[in-house]
Protein backbone atom coordinates (compact mmCIF):
# COMPACT_ATOMS: atom_id res chain seq x y z
CA UNK A 1 0.00 0.00 0.00
CA UNK A 2 1.13 3.39 -0.70
CA UNK A 3 1.76 5.68 2.41
CA UNK A 4 1.59 9.66 3.15
CA UNK A 5 2.02 11.34 6.72
CA UNK A 6 0.87 13.99 8.00
CA UNK A 7 1.84 15.34 11.06
CA UNK A 8 1.22 18.58 12.45
CA UNK A 9 5.33 18.80 13.01
CA UNK A 10 5.17 19.65 9.05
CA UNK A 11 3.34 23.10 10.21
CA UNK A 12 4.66 26.46 10.47
CA UNK A 13 1.35 27.32 12.44
CA UNK A 14 -0.37 24.62 14.41
CA UNK A 15 -4.14 24.75 13.33
CA UNK A 16 -3.43 25.58 9.49
CA UNK A 17 -2.22 22.73 7.14
CA UNK A 18 -0.03 23.42 4.09
CA UNK A 19 -1.73 24.68 0.96
CA UNK A 20 -4.56 26.69 2.83
CA UNK A 21 -2.12 28.54 4.87
CA UNK A 22 -0.45 29.83 2.25
CA UNK A 23 -4.01 30.87 0.80
CA UNK A 24 -4.81 32.53 4.02
CA UNK A 25 -1.67 34.53 4.43
CA UNK A 26 -2.44 35.53 0.48
CA UNK A 27 -5.39 37.24 1.85
CA UNK A 28 -3.95 38.41 4.56
CA UNK A 29 -1.03 40.06 2.54
CA UNK A 30 -3.36 41.01 -0.09
CA UNK A 31 -5.82 42.69 2.68
CA UNK A 32 -2.88 44.49 4.43
CA UNK A 33 -1.31 46.30 0.93
CA UNK A 34 -5.58 47.07 0.26
CA UNK A 35 -7.70 49.46 1.20
CA UNK A 36 -9.27 49.88 3.89
CA UNK A 37 -12.54 49.95 1.40
CA UNK A 38 -11.51 46.74 -0.35
CA UNK A 39 -10.83 44.92 2.97
CA UNK A 40 -14.21 45.43 3.96
CA UNK A 41 -15.75 44.02 0.83
CA UNK A 42 -13.60 40.73 0.89
CA UNK A 43 -15.00 40.60 4.83
CA UNK A 44 -18.56 41.83 3.60
CA UNK A 45 -18.48 39.18 0.92
CA UNK A 46 -17.36 36.56 3.30
CA UNK A 47 -20.08 37.80 5.99
CA UNK A 48 -22.50 37.45 2.89
CA UNK A 49 -21.43 34.12 2.26
CA UNK A 50 -21.78 32.75 5.75
CA UNK A 51 -25.46 34.43 6.10
CA UNK A 52 -26.78 32.77 2.92
CA UNK A 53 -25.05 29.41 3.57
CA UNK A 54 -27.41 29.36 7.04
CA UNK A 55 -30.10 30.75 5.73
CA UNK A 56 -30.49 27.30 3.19
CA UNK A 57 -30.64 25.11 6.17
CA UNK A 58 -33.74 26.21 6.60
CA UNK A 59 -35.34 25.02 3.40
CA UNK A 60 -33.04 21.94 3.58
CA UNK A 61 -34.72 21.23 7.05
CA UNK A 62 -38.46 21.91 5.60
CA UNK A 63 -37.87 19.43 2.57
CA UNK A 64 -35.84 16.92 5.13
CA UNK A 65 -39.24 17.18 7.31
CA UNK A 66 -41.83 16.93 3.82
CA UNK A 67 -39.86 13.76 3.07
CA UNK A 68 -40.30 12.69 6.98
CA UNK A 69 -44.34 13.37 6.69
CA UNK A 70 -44.67 11.53 3.50
CA UNK A 71 -43.20 8.45 4.49
CA UNK A 72 -45.33 8.09 7.67
CA UNK A 73 -48.48 9.13 6.36
CA UNK A 74 -47.52 6.41 3.58
CA UNK A 75 -47.08 3.71 6.24
CA UNK A 76 -50.01 4.72 8.30
CA UNK A 77 -52.01 4.81 5.70
CA UNK A 78 -50.09 0.95 4.42
CA UNK A 79 -49.69 2.86 0.97
CA UNK A 80 -45.61 2.29 1.60
CA UNK A 81 -43.60 0.37 -0.59
CA UNK A 82 -40.08 -0.42 -1.35
CA UNK A 83 -40.35 1.68 -4.35
CA UNK A 84 -41.37 4.47 -2.46
CA UNK A 85 -39.46 4.07 0.46
CA UNK A 86 -35.89 4.09 -1.56
CA UNK A 87 -36.83 7.05 -3.69
CA UNK A 88 -37.45 9.08 -0.64
CA UNK A 89 -34.62 7.93 1.39
CA UNK A 90 -32.68 9.03 -1.64
CA UNK A 91 -34.24 11.89 -1.16
CA UNK A 92 -33.50 12.73 2.18
CA UNK A 93 -29.67 11.13 1.67
CA UNK A 94 -29.31 14.07 -1.57
CA UNK A 95 -30.17 16.41 1.36
CA UNK A 96 -27.76 15.87 3.59
CA UNK A 97 -25.14 15.64 0.74
CA UNK A 98 -26.03 19.32 -0.21
CA UNK A 99 -26.00 20.13 3.25
CA UNK A 100 -22.69 18.86 3.85
CA UNK A 101 -21.11 21.11 0.75
CA UNK A 102 -22.43 24.02 2.35
CA UNK A 103 -21.07 22.79 5.78
CA UNK A 104 -17.54 22.67 3.66
CA UNK A 105 -18.16 25.84 2.21
CA UNK A 106 -18.76 27.52 5.78
CA UNK A 107 -15.92 25.99 7.35
CA UNK A 108 -13.03 27.11 4.47
CA UNK A 109 -14.60 30.16 4.53
CA UNK A 110 -13.81 30.27 8.09
CA UNK A 111 -10.59 29.18 7.82
CA UNK A 112 -9.95 31.71 5.30
CA UNK A 113 -11.07 34.76 7.17
CA UNK A 114 -9.43 33.70 10.22
CA UNK A 115 -12.52 33.10 12.35
CA UNK A 116 -12.13 29.35 13.21
CA UNK A 117 -12.41 29.23 16.99
CA UNK A 118 -11.08 25.78 18.43
CA UNK A 119 -12.54 25.37 22.23
CA UNK A 120 -11.13 22.46 23.31
CA UNK A 121 -12.56 20.04 26.64
CA UNK A 122 -11.79 16.45 27.74
CA UNK A 123 -13.77 14.05 25.42
CA UNK A 124 -14.34 10.69 25.04
CA UNK A 125 -14.11 9.63 20.82
CA UNK A 126 -16.88 6.97 21.15
CA UNK A 127 -19.24 9.47 22.48
CA UNK A 128 -18.94 11.44 19.16
CA UNK A 129 -18.99 7.83 16.73
CA UNK A 130 -22.07 6.55 18.53
CA UNK A 131 -24.08 9.52 16.85
CA UNK A 132 -22.92 9.33 13.88
CA UNK A 133 -23.47 5.64 13.73
CA UNK A 134 -27.33 6.25 14.04
CA UNK A 135 -27.04 9.60 11.54
CA UNK A 136 -25.34 6.90 9.04
CA UNK A 137 -28.03 4.18 9.87
CA UNK A 138 -30.85 6.61 8.90
CA UNK A 139 -28.73 8.43 5.61
CA UNK A 140 -27.93 5.23 3.79
CA UNK A 141 -30.56 3.72 1.49
CA UNK A 142 -30.04 0.41 2.75
CA UNK A 143 -29.70 1.33 6.58
CA UNK A 144 -25.84 0.23 6.39
CA UNK A 145 -24.23 1.53 9.18
CA UNK A 146 -20.22 1.04 10.01
CA UNK A 147 -18.55 -0.89 12.96
CA UNK A 148 -17.08 0.80 15.48
CA UNK A 149 -13.89 -1.38 17.32
CA UNK A 150 -12.47 -0.83 20.54
CA UNK A 151 -8.99 -2.13 22.06
CA UNK A 152 -7.22 -0.71 25.72
CA UNK A 153 -8.95 1.19 28.18
CA UNK A 154 -10.92 4.48 26.93
CA UNK A 155 -9.09 7.38 27.93
CA UNK A 156 -10.60 11.22 27.56
CA UNK A 157 -8.37 13.59 24.65
CA UNK A 158 -8.22 16.97 24.68
CA UNK A 159 -9.58 18.32 21.77
CA UNK A 160 -12.67 20.63 19.84
CA UNK A 161 -15.90 18.79 20.02
CA UNK A 162 -17.21 19.78 17.07
CA UNK A 163 -13.93 19.99 15.14
CA UNK A 164 -13.66 16.02 16.55
CA UNK A 165 -17.71 15.52 14.89
CA UNK A 166 -16.46 17.18 11.77
CA UNK A 167 -13.21 15.10 11.11
CA UNK A 168 -15.03 11.73 11.97
CA UNK A 169 -18.22 12.81 9.81
CA UNK A 170 -15.97 13.83 6.97
CA UNK A 171 -13.88 10.62 7.38
CA UNK A 172 -16.93 8.51 7.87
CA UNK A 173 -19.03 9.52 4.84
CA UNK A 174 -15.71 9.10 2.33
CA UNK A 175 -15.25 5.93 3.44
CA UNK A 176 -19.07 5.37 2.91
CA UNK A 177 -18.95 7.15 -0.59
CA UNK A 178 -15.77 4.75 -1.85
CA UNK A 179 -16.61 1.76 -0.25
CA UNK A 180 -17.62 -1.36 -2.70
CA UNK A 181 -18.88 -4.67 -0.71
CA UNK A 182 -18.72 -4.03 3.23
CA UNK A 183 -19.29 -1.02 4.97
CA UNK A 184 -16.65 1.06 6.72
CA UNK A 185 -14.80 0.31 9.94
CA UNK A 186 -13.67 2.03 12.76
CA UNK A 187 -11.42 0.97 15.64
CA UNK A 188 -10.40 3.37 18.54
CA UNK A 189 -6.93 1.90 19.84
CA UNK A 190 -6.47 3.09 23.07
CA UNK A 191 -2.38 2.98 23.71
CA UNK A 192 -0.31 4.02 26.74
CA UNK A 193 0.66 7.75 25.44
CA UNK A 194 -2.10 8.20 23.10
CA UNK A 195 -5.13 7.12 20.84
CA UNK A 196 -5.25 5.84 17.17
CA UNK A 197 -8.44 6.41 15.29
CA UNK A 198 -8.34 4.15 11.89
CA UNK A 199 -11.16 4.36 9.07
CA UNK A 200 -10.71 1.78 7.01
CA UNK A 201 -12.85 0.77 3.66
CA UNK A 202 -12.67 -1.58 1.16
CA UNK A 203 -13.17 1.00 -2.16
CA UNK A 204 -11.88 1.89 -4.62
CA UNK A 205 -8.64 3.26 -3.15
CA UNK A 206 -6.50 6.56 -4.35
CA UNK A 207 -3.42 6.49 -6.96
CA UNK A 208 -0.41 6.66 -5.65
CA UNK A 209 0.13 9.94 -7.84
CA UNK A 210 -2.92 11.11 -5.58
CA UNK A 211 -1.97 11.03 -1.87
CA UNK A 212 0.82 13.91 -1.42
CA UNK A 213 -1.81 16.15 -2.95
CA UNK A 214 -4.94 14.71 -0.97
CA UNK A 215 -5.28 17.53 1.63
CA UNK A 216 -4.97 20.56 -0.65
CA UNK A 217 -7.98 22.26 -1.22
CA UNK A 218 -10.23 21.36 -4.36
CA UNK A 219 -8.03 18.26 -4.66
CA UNK A 220 -9.80 15.24 -5.95
CA UNK A 221 -8.25 11.64 -6.75
CA UNK A 222 -7.98 11.24 -10.63
CA UNK A 223 -10.31 7.91 -10.13
CA UNK A 224 -13.55 10.22 -8.68
CA UNK A 225 -15.13 11.08 -11.87
CA UNK A 226 -18.85 11.11 -11.37
CA UNK A 227 -18.43 10.90 -7.70
CA UNK A 228 -19.58 13.64 -6.07
CA UNK A 229 -18.00 16.18 -3.71
CA UNK A 230 -16.06 19.57 -3.43
CA UNK A 231 -12.53 18.18 -2.63
CA UNK A 232 -12.36 20.26 0.61
CA UNK A 233 -13.63 17.69 3.21
CA UNK A 234 -10.01 15.99 3.77
CA UNK A 235 -9.07 19.81 3.69
CA UNK A 236 -10.58 21.32 6.53
CA UNK A 237 -9.76 17.05 8.55
CA UNK A 238 -6.33 17.72 7.95
CA UNK A 239 -6.68 21.72 9.33
CA UNK A 240 -8.77 20.19 12.39
CA UNK A 241 -6.61 17.41 12.90
CA UNK A 242 -3.35 20.04 13.35
CA UNK A 243 -5.59 22.36 15.77
CA UNK A 244 -6.22 19.48 18.33
CA UNK A 245 -2.50 18.74 17.70
CA UNK A 246 -3.31 15.49 16.15
CA UNK A 247 -1.70 13.18 13.28
CA UNK A 248 -2.98 11.66 9.77
CA UNK A 249 -1.68 9.34 7.70
CA UNK A 250 -3.32 7.31 5.10
CA UNK A 251 -2.32 4.21 3.60
CA UNK A 252 -4.34 3.19 0.08
CA UNK A 253 -4.15 0.32 -2.67
CA UNK A 254 -6.55 1.19 -5.59
CA UNK A 255 -9.03 -1.33 -5.87
CA UNK A 256 -8.20 -2.36 -2.36
CA UNK A 257 -9.46 0.35 -0.45
CA UNK A 258 -8.12 2.90 1.76
CA UNK A 259 -7.01 3.63 5.56
CA UNK A 260 -7.13 6.96 7.55
CA UNK A 261 -5.21 6.50 10.80
CA UNK A 262 -5.48 9.51 13.34
CA UNK A 263 -3.16 10.28 16.18
CA UNK A 264 -4.08 12.41 19.82
CA UNK A 265 -2.07 12.29 22.29
CA UNK A 266 -3.36 12.09 25.81
CA UNK A 267 -3.52 15.33 27.67
CA UNK B 1 -53.23 11.30 27.18
CA UNK B 2 -51.40 12.40 24.39
CA UNK B 3 -48.44 15.13 25.45
CA UNK B 4 -48.93 18.70 23.59
CA UNK B 5 -46.02 20.06 22.27
CA UNK B 6 -45.71 23.90 21.77
CA UNK B 7 -43.73 24.47 18.45
CA UNK B 8 -41.97 28.07 18.20
CA UNK B 9 -40.83 28.71 14.35
CA UNK B 10 -41.04 31.75 12.57
CA UNK B 11 -40.61 29.97 8.86
CA UNK B 12 -44.33 29.16 8.07
CA UNK B 13 -43.50 26.72 5.88
CA UNK B 14 -41.10 24.80 8.12
CA UNK B 15 -43.90 24.98 11.24
CA UNK B 16 -46.55 23.80 9.35
CA UNK B 17 -44.64 20.74 8.50
CA UNK B 18 -43.31 20.29 11.65
CA UNK B 19 -47.09 20.86 13.50
CA UNK B 20 -48.45 17.71 10.77
CA UNK B 21 -45.48 15.21 11.35
CA UNK B 22 -45.95 15.82 15.05
CA UNK B 23 -49.93 15.02 14.65
CA UNK B 24 -49.04 12.23 12.89
CA UNK B 25 -47.36 10.65 15.82
CA UNK B 26 -50.46 11.50 18.25
CA UNK B 27 -48.94 14.95 19.89
CA UNK B 28 -50.90 17.58 20.73
CA UNK B 29 -49.71 20.84 18.72
CA UNK B 30 -49.94 24.36 19.57
CA UNK B 31 -47.64 26.66 17.58
CA UNK B 32 -46.03 29.99 17.76
CA UNK B 33 -44.11 32.27 15.15
CA UNK B 34 -42.04 34.36 17.43
CA UNK B 35 -40.27 34.42 20.95
CA UNK B 36 -42.52 36.70 22.51
CA UNK B 37 -46.18 34.96 20.97
CA UNK B 38 -44.24 31.73 22.00
CA UNK B 39 -43.73 32.49 25.13
CA UNK B 40 -47.47 34.11 25.91
CA UNK B 41 -48.98 30.79 24.77
CA UNK B 42 -46.50 28.66 27.49
CA UNK B 43 -48.11 30.74 30.09
CA UNK B 44 -51.19 30.03 28.96
CA UNK B 45 -50.86 26.41 28.16
CA UNK B 46 -48.54 24.91 30.10
CA UNK B 47 -47.18 22.68 27.26
CA UNK B 48 -45.81 19.22 28.35
CA UNK B 49 -42.77 20.11 26.16
CA UNK B 50 -41.66 23.40 23.65
CA UNK B 51 -39.40 23.03 20.58
CA UNK B 52 -38.00 26.22 19.69
CA UNK B 53 -35.58 27.78 16.88
CA UNK B 54 -32.92 30.30 18.03
CA UNK B 55 -32.60 33.49 15.75
CA UNK B 56 -36.23 34.74 15.14
CA UNK B 57 -37.66 38.02 15.84
CA UNK B 58 -38.98 40.13 19.08
CA UNK B 59 -37.31 37.19 21.94
CA UNK B 60 -35.04 35.03 20.50
CA UNK B 61 -34.46 31.32 21.50
CA UNK B 62 -31.84 31.99 23.99
CA UNK B 63 -34.00 35.04 26.01
CA UNK B 64 -36.79 32.29 26.04
CA UNK B 65 -34.78 30.04 27.93
CA UNK B 66 -33.70 32.67 29.96
CA UNK B 67 -37.72 33.76 30.38
CA UNK B 68 -38.84 29.94 31.49
CA UNK B 69 -35.68 29.60 33.94
CA UNK B 70 -37.28 32.66 35.69
CA UNK B 71 -40.68 31.26 35.47
CA UNK B 72 -41.80 29.47 38.29
CA UNK B 73 -44.25 26.85 36.43
CA UNK B 74 -42.01 27.25 33.07
CA UNK B 75 -38.79 26.22 34.31
CA UNK B 76 -40.14 22.85 34.90
CA UNK B 77 -41.06 22.51 30.81
CA UNK B 78 -38.50 21.04 28.73
CA UNK B 79 -37.03 23.18 26.01
CA UNK B 80 -35.25 21.45 22.76
CA UNK B 81 -33.74 23.95 20.42
CA UNK B 82 -33.30 23.81 16.79
CA UNK B 83 -30.88 25.90 14.79
CA UNK B 84 -28.68 25.32 12.44
CA UNK B 85 -25.99 26.78 14.00
CA UNK B 86 -23.45 23.87 15.50
CA UNK B 87 -20.88 25.72 16.56
CA UNK B 88 -19.32 24.56 20.37
CA UNK B 89 -20.11 28.26 21.48
CA UNK B 90 -24.18 28.38 20.63
CA UNK B 91 -24.50 24.49 21.83
CA UNK B 92 -23.41 25.25 24.92
CA UNK B 93 -24.87 28.29 25.71
CA UNK B 94 -27.87 26.56 25.05
CA UNK B 95 -27.50 24.19 27.18
CA UNK B 96 -26.51 26.30 29.88
CA UNK B 97 -29.20 28.06 30.07
CA UNK B 98 -31.27 24.78 30.27
CA UNK B 99 -32.18 23.25 27.30
CA UNK B 100 -33.35 19.68 27.17
CA UNK B 101 -31.86 19.12 23.99
CA UNK B 102 -30.12 21.13 20.77
CA UNK B 103 -30.66 19.77 17.12
CA UNK B 104 -28.43 21.16 14.19
CA UNK B 105 -30.87 21.97 11.02
CA UNK B 106 -31.61 19.64 8.94
CA UNK B 107 -32.63 17.25 11.14
CA UNK B 108 -34.53 13.87 9.80
CA UNK B 109 -37.91 13.86 12.24
CA UNK B 110 -36.63 10.24 13.95
CA UNK B 111 -33.73 12.32 15.58
CA UNK B 112 -36.29 14.90 17.02
CA UNK B 113 -38.59 11.96 18.25
CA UNK B 114 -35.83 10.55 20.24
CA UNK B 115 -34.71 13.85 21.56
CA UNK B 116 -38.34 14.59 22.83
CA UNK B 117 -39.32 11.22 24.07
CA UNK B 118 -35.99 11.53 26.21
CA UNK B 119 -37.22 15.27 27.47
CA UNK B 120 -40.65 13.95 27.95
CA UNK B 121 -39.46 10.74 30.18
CA UNK B 122 -37.04 13.07 32.28
CA UNK B 123 -40.12 15.37 33.41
Amino acid sequence: MSGQHFGNSTCCVPGIGDKIFRQALKVRTMNSTHTSESNALLSNASNVLAITAHEFKTPLTTITSIVDLLSTKLQTDHHMTPFYEKHLSRITSEIFSLNNMLDEMLTINNILSGSIETRKELLYVEEHLVPLKEQFHSLTDDGETFEINISGTPRKIFASPSQITRILTNLVSNAFKYSRQHAPSVRLDYGDSSLAITIADDGIGIPAGDLPHLFQPYYRGSNTNGIAGTGLGLTIVKTFVSANDGDISVTSEPEKGTVFTLVFRYP
Amino acid sequence: MNARILLIEDKAGLLETLKSLLELHDYSVITARNGEEGLSMAIQHLPDLVISDIYMPAINGYELLDRFREHAQLCKIPVLITSAKKEDNEIKDAMQKGAAGYLVKPFVFAHLHEQIKKALAKH
